[in-house]
């Protein structure tokens, strides 16, 4: 295939080397801006007054210029690369061949000559660990035209500690993925700090009067807080693309945790509001449940591996590496009887240690795996962990379209793809029942959600559920893909909905709605274009449709694929398919219900406007590229799964799969092959547009023309519809199970202190206290007794002796002359001789 | 650029001849006392930051070690050193004790006794920590115990007499057991009082004299309940909530932030070095104590609504994670495996002490803030505060969030590294110590809630809410750098306490496999 506007010369390969550090170099400084951003911005006041926007555009221009530097890094890397990753025909073609031949080099001449005696004093002192020469995977050693593109490039920034031979440190790790991840999050953050300036507007004033707010006053008023809010939107940037370029297992926990806490700050924006101080709370202790996982998965990868590194640093072999080996057919090494798991060395080779192949138990790595997945089931809000993302919607609706749909909570997808190479086919296996237990329960939520942003808060889990199932089915691209086109779709979504909120006075239910499209054009037609996405619509025939048509068409494939090699496994691919017609159905229904028909509450439909050009801006950015990431950018080539997106995204991956693999495990799973997906894709995409088609028309028959009365069904399964209006129950159950209890035991830990602990303590204090008493009169009567009777015989001595005392001198001298003569005679007497 | 007698010796004295001169202060100018006992503390802090300077990374062993003959009758020397185990903990003595002469001003009565017995304390204090001889180190340790007595009980609140003599009996307690250990040291040991010398006798290096496995142990357990009482861990713990609720907040900042750490510094100091065989022995017993205490700790501190109260406990269960880390000493068939995790684990729980010295001080200081004002610490009558002191209540999520182990600032990394350590010992209990994560964020955020958010203050008192003075912001920002610092740049620790922990994993590690290891292990040791 020929890209004309990239590949107009075919060039070298650049120094792969040179390549990292640049790339490095740019990411960092998109990385750190924002940082710097949060702390100037946290101290606005200090430098600027209360009603200044000049925060705002600090943020702005923090994020802006951190998507410039990860768009040029993007373009850099791929003309460094000749795009290579917008050429490859068949899946791993490639890489494949530049693996098998160059396996056995790759390490030996990573290090330049120059490097060499750097290399040689490293070898002296490893733990200077300073290898700031970057390291850089599958590098052809030649150059020429037919050299290979270094899949990624990783480094180490610093050294957090080391203990012997165990290090941890701070480290980079750049693949195609980081650059899209990055170009992606740095522009829909862009748009919404942008969207955010009109959004907050409120914020800029002395005397904000919070009507949700009562105290003993009445209303409640407050200054506004306009720059804290650009501050904690900075911090979650640095803390989010932190996370991305983490070149390390344990360095992701790190911006794992902050940005849980800069989620935290930003639910809880309004601290004032009992309901969302509550919600923050909840956000950070479910996702602290999901951590207590990914800690005890980080336990055991640290213990059996000794490392946290994704990439091999030097020598010294890389979790992957590691875990997958080098043999390029994906399959791990597993032993004979299936227990162990054999660990590799840089060159394929297994490690050994005191003589013995490494390894680690098969059960131990699904443990690892799960509880890594455990860490990704909390940050993407899958079940049983779900309930906190609705409840986060307490934020200000831009928070809610960038941490709550697009990135943040996008990250446990994008762990869970990170990790893909150490997860064994039975994690693979749980992830994707976990995501289709999910995409399923919250789908049904959102059927019966009448807060405009409830209903997208339920359809965000759902397609983060789509998300996780295809990295269970191995559709490891198609997970991704669908990251980054829901990515696009759902903040457009989101920050559609804060548009119509902002719009309408801070109404949020959609029974108080109806008819906005002609109030509020714009907002009501890019939302139709983020809903079409969503929704899976195309033209048939010519399989044109918007991004989420190619990207849910990819998951479905896949996981009919999947089902097909397992048949036992069938769920997993009905499931995704019926709520894909859910799903249609009920972002149709929200969009029906707020811009179609007459308006159900004319004090809001008089009242309500259209927003000022800084927030339909981003709307119409973003519509745009909700629409056409997908496409191909020129006619030769097909979208979806042969377009640029998805090409890029694919370049990345660290597992092949060009064949099928059974898994030796307990579960016996096949994962199927990019053939076998390739096979079934028009199949599948015929079901998943004939769902996603019958969804939108039911849909148009009850709320756009009404010819189906939805209260009707309601009544006819009233159980049901209570059921999913309480959201399965899951809060009540949590309730019952976790929070009660907790305060019981920890009542029942104070008081056995106060109790039982002091209680002793008090008992032998009182015990003291009566025996001294006792001690007391005995010294007083019988001790005390003794003591004045020896004194009374004394001093009746005394006196009978003072006769002696005569005060004479003679009389003395002679008595002491007597007295030594005495002591003489005892001890010539007594002393051993 | 000092001589290490000169250096040492100032460290540890200056303090207390610092006091001298407040005799003749006028009693009414308290300001002047205060500035004097804040410009003697400085002082302190300086020469530690010194002897930071002048540290060697290198090195494992004692630094800048001297011993001068004190009572040559009983071989009791004046010795002083300093290693990377020791060298944080004076630092941070330094930092905590200047900290809390800056947040004495809340004091107000008897100004000049407070301060005379507050210089004191920091004398008793260093002099724990630089101690190389055994009988110098309990004459300071008990030095401490009486000012502290004395700090708490007549500066305290309303049941200080009470908090007092439980603190002064609990310590006493732990005291004279230390002091039975110390005697059969002294006796089995050839009638000395260097921890060195008995180190290496411990270890087998010495012709001379041998301590038998017998006596490890009870010298051991001795040793243990002595210095856990001060840690303090479960169930020798209930002294330290009502110390810290009757105590004033600069006393509370000094007894969270350093005496708590000399339970932890006795453990690996002297009884770890002193009775590898006991160590090993209790090593399952110590690492279970320490996982209940973080979650025992945890689910007491959720239960209180007095704030002081709460970060007491908070600190119960903070310590846990330094038993934790310190005793993941794993043996299989006689040979000590997975040493670096072991290294990891001591190197975490020392950096844990540091963390929470500093986090934890910062709790304290922030409830002291908040006393001050309003005179009272129930967390039910609060709320509202980050609307009337937004910047101390910025400061004080900072602090607090260093507590629930938040990444990039201190409390991670001493959490974390330790769990992280304790796979390799154990996974059943480093799973239950992982869970204490949930349990942290679940009551410091609770509190946060209670106290910091909400729209309005629903206490007594609330014209009395003043916003943060120039002083209270210097301390809680000295704070919060810290925390930050410690968190991003961890190895500015780990790397001075490297060698010194390496050697002493090694040592121990050693003493096993030559003593108790099985006779293949002993050749191959000898072969080495």
């Amino acid at each position: 295939m020929d890209f004309d506007l990239f590949s107009v010369v075919q060039r070298s390969i650049m120094d792969p080397q040179s390549t990292g550090e640049v790339l490095r170099t740019l990411l960092t400084v998109a990385w750190l801006l924002p940082l710097c951003g949060f702390v100037a911005e946290i101290y606005w006041l200090r430098w600027s007054h209360r009603l200044s926007k000049s925060a705002a555009y600090s943020a702005v221009a923090c994020i802006g210029i951190g998507f410039l530097c990860s768009a040029s890094a993007l373009v850099y890397w791929g003309v460094q690369t000749n795009w290579q990753a917008l050429q490859a025909t068949e899946h791993g073609e490639h890489g494949e061949h530049a693996e098998h031949e160059h396996a056995e080099h790759e390490h030996a001449e990573l290090h330049q000559p120059a490097d060499a005696a750097k290399a040689e004093a490293a070898a002296h002192a490893v733990d200077k660990h300073e290898h700031q020469q970057a390291a850089v995977g599958e590098e052809h050693p030649h150059e020429g035209n037919h050299a290979v593109a270094p899949k990624f490039y990783s480094g180490s920034f610093y050294k957090l500690a080391q203990f012997g031979s165990l290090i941890v440190s701070l480290d980079w790790y750049i693949d195609s993925l980081t650059l899209v991840m990055f170009t992606m999050v740095t522009f829909i953050a862009t748009c919404i700090h942008l969207f955010a300036i009109g959004y907050m507007k409120d914020e800029l004033t002395e005397e904000y009067e919070d009507h949700q707010v009562h105290t003993s006053h009445g209303h409640f008023t407050r200054p506004g807080r306009f720059h804290r809010f650009f501050a904690y939107l900075s911090l979650f940037c640095f803390s989010m693309l932190g996370l991305v370029l983490a070149g390390n297992i344990f360095q992701v926990f790190i911006f794992w945790e902050l940005v849980g806490i800069s989620s935290y700050l930003l639910i809880g924006f309004y601290i004032e509001r009992k309901s969302a101080s509550t919600a923050a709370n909840k956000a950070f202790i479910m996702n602290r449940v999901g951590d207590f996982g990914f800690l005890i998965g980080l336990m055991i990868l640290w213990t059996w591996c000794g490392t946290f590194q994704f990439a091999d640093v030097g020598a010294e072999p890389g979790l992957f590496t590691m875990i997958r080996g080098d043999n390029g057919n994906g399959v791990m090494d597993v032993s004979e009887d299936g227990q162990q798991v054999f660990l590799h060395d840089t060159h394929g080779h297994r490690l050994e240690t005191d003589g013995k192949p490494s390894s680690i138990g098969y059960l131990l790595l699904i443990a690892a795996g799960c509880g890594i997945f455990a860490g990704c089931i909390g940050k993407s809000a899958q079940f049983p962990l779900q309930t906190w993302l609705p409840d986060a919607m307490e934020g200000p609706t831009p928070v809610s379209a960038l941490v709550h749909s697009a990135t943040m909570v996008a990250a446990g997808v994008y762990l869970a793809a990170r990790f893909y190479p150490v997860f064994t086919p039975e994690v693979l296996l749980v992830i994707a029942y976990i995501g289709c237990i999910t995409l399923f329960v919250a789908a049904t939520i959102a059927l019966v959600a009448t807060d405009i942003k409830r209903v997208l808060a339920y359809s965000t889990i759902s397609q983060l559920g789509y998300m996780m199932l295809a990295i269970g089915v191995a559709g490891w691209g198609a997970g991704l893909f669908h990251l980054v086109t829901h990515a696009f779709f759902k903040s457009l979504m989101f920050l559609c909905s804060g548009s119509v909120i902002a719009g309408c006075h801070h109404v949020q239910e959609m029974p108080q709605m109806g008819g906005l499209r002609r109030k509020m054009p714009i907002t009501a037609y890019t939302m139709l274009v983020g809903v079409i996405a969503i929704s899976g619509l195309a033209l048939p025939i010519v399989n044109i449709g918007f991004s989420g048509f190619y990207s849910k068409d990819a998951i479905v494939a896949s996981a009919l694929a999947y089902s097909n090699a397992n048949s036992v496994h069938m769920l997993l691919f009905v499931t995704p398919l019926v709520t894909a017609g859910i799903t249609a159905f009920y972002m149709f229904r929200l969009w029906f219900l707020t811009f179609y028909g007459e308006p159900r509450d004319q004090h809001v439909y008089d009242h309500c406007h259209e927003s000022p050009l800084v927030m339909t801006g981003p709307l119409m950015a973003l519509s745009v590229l909700a629409a056409t990431c997908a496409w191909s950018w020129c006619l030769t080539s097909g979208s979806g799964e042969e377009g640029p997106l998805y090409r890029l995204i694919s370049f990345s991956a660290t597992v092949p799969a060009d064949a099928a693999i059974t898994s030796v495990g307990p579960a016996h799973v096949t994962l199927p092959s990019h053939h076998d997906v390739h096979d079934v894709h028009g199949q599948a995409g015929v079901l998943a547009l004939l769902a996603a088609v019958a969804g939108s028309v039911f849909a148009y028959l009850m709320y756009g023309v009404r010819i189906i009365n939805p209260a009707d069904i309601r009544r006819q399964f009233p159980g049901t519809y209570d059921f999913l209006v309480d959201k399965w129950r899951f809060d009540v159950l949590y309730d019952a199970m976790f929070v009660r209890p907790v305060h019981i035991v920890s009542a029942w830990c104070a008081g056995f202190d106060k109790k039982v602990l002091d209680g002793i303590l008090h008992a032998s204090a009182s015990i003291t206290m009566v025996v001294s008493r006792w001690d007391r009169l005995f010294d007083e009567n019988m001790v005390d007794g003794l003591v004045n009777m020896v004194g009374n015989v004394t001093r009746s001595i005394g006196y009978s002796l003072r006769v002696v005392q005569t005060g004479r001198l003679r009389q003395y001298v002679m008595w002491i002359a007597v007295g030594v003569v005495v002591l003489f005679g005892v001890l010539f007497t007594s002393m051993p001789r | 650029m000092f001589s290490s007698e000169f250096l040492l010796g100032a460290i540890v004295f200056l303090p207390a001849l610092w006091a001298i001169p407040l005799i003749w202060f006028d009693g009414q100018n308290k300001d002047s006392m205060r500035y004097w006992t804040v410009l003697g503390t400085s002082l302190t802090f300086v020469l530690t930051l010194q002897l930071w300077a002048s540290f060697d990374l290198a090195q494992g062993g004692m630094q800048h070690s001297f011993s001068k003959p004190w009572i040559p009758g009983w071989n009791v020397n004046y010795a002083l050193g300093v290693d990377g185990i020791s060298l944080p903990l004076v630092v941070l003595t330094g930092l905590v004790t200047v900290l809390a002469a800056l947040a004495s001003w809340s004091i107000d009565k008897h100004v000049k006794g407070y301060m005379m017995l507050f210089l004191l304390l920091e004398t008793g204090m260093m002099g724990v920590f630089l101690s190389l001889d055994f009988f110098l180190f309990y004459v300071f340790w008990e030095v401490m115990l009486l000012p502290m007595y004395f700090l708490i009980g007549i500066w305290g609140g309303p049941r200080r007499e009470y908090a007092a003599i439980k603190f002064f009996l609990y310590t006493l307690a732990g005291g004279v057991l230390m002091l039975i250990a110390m005697l059969m040291f002294y006796f089995y040991g050839g009638k000395t009082f260097d921890l060195q010398e008995l180190a290496r006798i411990a270890a087998g290096q010495s012709s001379t004299a041998r301590f038998s496995e017998t006596m490890q142990l009870t010298a051991f357990i001795m040793l243990f309940i002595g210095f856990a009482i001060k840690l303090p861990s479960f169930p020798f713990h209930t002294w330290l909530p009502d110390a810290h609720v009757e105590a004033p907040t600069p006393i509370s900042m000094i007894l969270a932030g350093v005496l708590l750490k000399m339970g932890g510094y006795g453990i690996i100091r002297i009884a770890m070095p002193l009775c590898p065989y006991g160590a090993q022995y209790a090593a399952y017993f110590m690492v279970a104590l320490g996982v209940f205490s973080i979650i025992y700790g945890a689910f007491a501190a959720m239960a209180q609504t007095d704030f002081k109260r709460l970060v007491a406990y908070s600190s119960v269960s903070h310590m846990g994670y330094v038993l934790l880390g310190l005793a993941v000493w794993k043996i299989t068939d006689g040979k000590t495996t997975g040493g670096e995790y072991w290294n990891m684990g001591i190197s975490a729980a020392m950096f844990q002490m540091i963390a929470h010295g500093i986090s934890s001080t910062g709790m304290f200081f922030m409830v002291g803030v908040l006393y001050d004002r309003v005179h009272h610490r129930d967390l039910n009558k609060f709320g509202g505060i980050a609307q009337l002191m937004p910047e101390y209540s910025g400061l004080a999520a900072v602090i607090f969030f260093a507590g629930l182990g938040l990444p990039g600032l201190c409390g991670f990394i001493g959490e974390i590294f330790t769990v992280l350590a304790c796979w390799n010992f154990s996974p059943l209990l480093a799973i239950i110590a992982a869970a204490g994560v949930i349990l942290t964020a679940g009551y410091i955020l609770w509190t946060m809630q209670r106290v910091y958010l909400g729209p309005e203050y629903k206490g007594p008192h609330p014209e009395a809410i003043t916003p943060f003075t120039a002083r209270e912001k210097s301390v809680a920002y000295t704070l919060v750098v810290f925390a930050v610092l410690l968190g991003v740049f961890p190895n500015l620790l780990f790397s001075r306490m490297d060698n010194s922990v390496t050697k002493l994993v090694q040592s121990m590690s050693r003493t096993y496999d030559t003593h108790h290891g099985a006779g293949a292990t002993v050749q191959t040791t000898q072969v080495r």
